[in-house]
């Protein structure tokens, strides 16, 4: 199923989330993030969509999961971060 | 003695060759064939920008801007779309680890805004910077900049606008729904602000390079050589140009 959400992170840049999932045992099954935020390096953002796919859409386990690939490819974001990008995903579907 | 860096003045170029100059050179300083390097240019035909991380599709309206005689492209570098018109481009490029350049990139865009911000006290604007990444001025914005780290060199690009037609920029990007376009565009008049506007009179490109170059000089305390792009700048460029910015692999890519 494909849901998308637009939201205006508080303090931060404007980010859209294209999300297809599985309804039935709720799991992201491809994500796209875009936005006018920054992040470095740039290409990490195609790193953290495709590790987010197969995560579940509960906030706890995506924001964990968030926190997790940041650590992992030593991601610098500016404008977004792991509350705001789980929010926007949560979004989606709420 | 002052450290001497590279003044490029590099004219008017379209979207896809002025992106794929700023990266020639990023690649030319990291493997350090050339010293830091401050650019300044500007854009023709007129053309509109794209962050990093947009998507062309959504924030471009690629039949306007065929039938305006526009450009588009994607920037190495985050942020949002920015109409590129009646402005001054700048570009620096310079190693992470040189000392004038904060190791934050938060710090770092404060840093390179200040050098903006001494030029327009040069043309009797008060500025001041705006994090994360813009320049205001009487509370609008002036300047909007963006930066990239990539092989441990820094690139920061931005614009200083000389004269802004907000209602042709909105007709080159996508508004969702008709509903909010008017108050969208009454919004930006509120916030966006020009050298022209403030001074209230026409301004020369020209006159801001010479007046930011001071800016620069001044901030980094070094001497701005006029100089020109090496051969390998010029072959990259051109590779840069034909295969990634102009292409529809790297302008849709998002």
């Amino acid at each position: 199923m494909h849901a998308r959400s637009v939201y205006k992170i508080p303090n931060g840049k404007l980010l859209k989330i294209d999300l297809e999932y599985d309804p039935d045992n709720g799991l992201i099954e491809d994500i796209r993030i875009t936005g006018d935020f920054f992040a470095h390096p740039e290409e990490s953002v195609e790193l953290l969509e495709s590790d987010l796919k197969k995560t579940r859409l509960s906030e706890v386990e995506l924001k964990q999961r968030i926190n997790s690939i940041i650590e992992k490819y030593n991601i610098s974001f500016i404008g977004v971060d792991a509350e705001g990008l789980t929010q926007g995903i949560m979004r989606c579907i709420n | 003695m002052k450290e001497k860096w590279r003044l490029l003045l590099t004219g008017f170029n379209t979207a896809s060759m002025n992106m794929a100059i700023d990266n020639a050179i990023l690649i030319a300083h990291s493997k350090g064939k050339v010293p830091p390097t401050v650019r300044f240019y500007g854009w023709k035909p007129p053309a509109v920008s794209i962050g990093y991380f947009q998507s062309l599709q959504e924030e471009v309206d690629v039949e306007s801007c065929r039938r305006l005689g526009v450009d588009y492209v994607r920037r190495v570098t985050g942020g949002g779309a920015v109409f590129h018109d009646k402005e001054l481009t700048y570009s620096i490029i310079i190693s992470e680890s040189h000392p004038m350049i904060p190791r934050s990139i938060l710090d770092s865009y404060q840093r390179i805004c200040g050098a903006l911000v001494r030029g327009f006290r040069y043309m009797n604007v008060e500025a001041s910077f705006a994090p994360v990444n813009d320049i205001i001025t009487n509370g609008k914005k002036i300047s909007g900049n963006a930066q990239t780290r990539r092989y441990n060199t820094v690139l920061q690009h931005g614009t200083i606008l000389i004269d802004v037609d907000v209602d042709r920029m909105f007709s080159l990007l996508k508004i969702p729904g008709e509903k909010i376009k008017d108050k969208l565009i009454n919004d930006a008049k509120q916030r966006v602000t020009s050298l022209s506007d403030v001074l209230g009179r026409p301004v020369l490109f020209e006159e801001v390079a010479s007046n930011m170059k001071k800016g620069f000089e001044e901030e980094f305390n070094v001497e701005l050589i006029k100089g020109s792009l090496t051969d390998d700048e010029i072959n990259d460029a051109r590779f840069f140009h034909e295969h990634y910015f102009s292409s529809d692999e790297w302008n849709n890519k998002r």
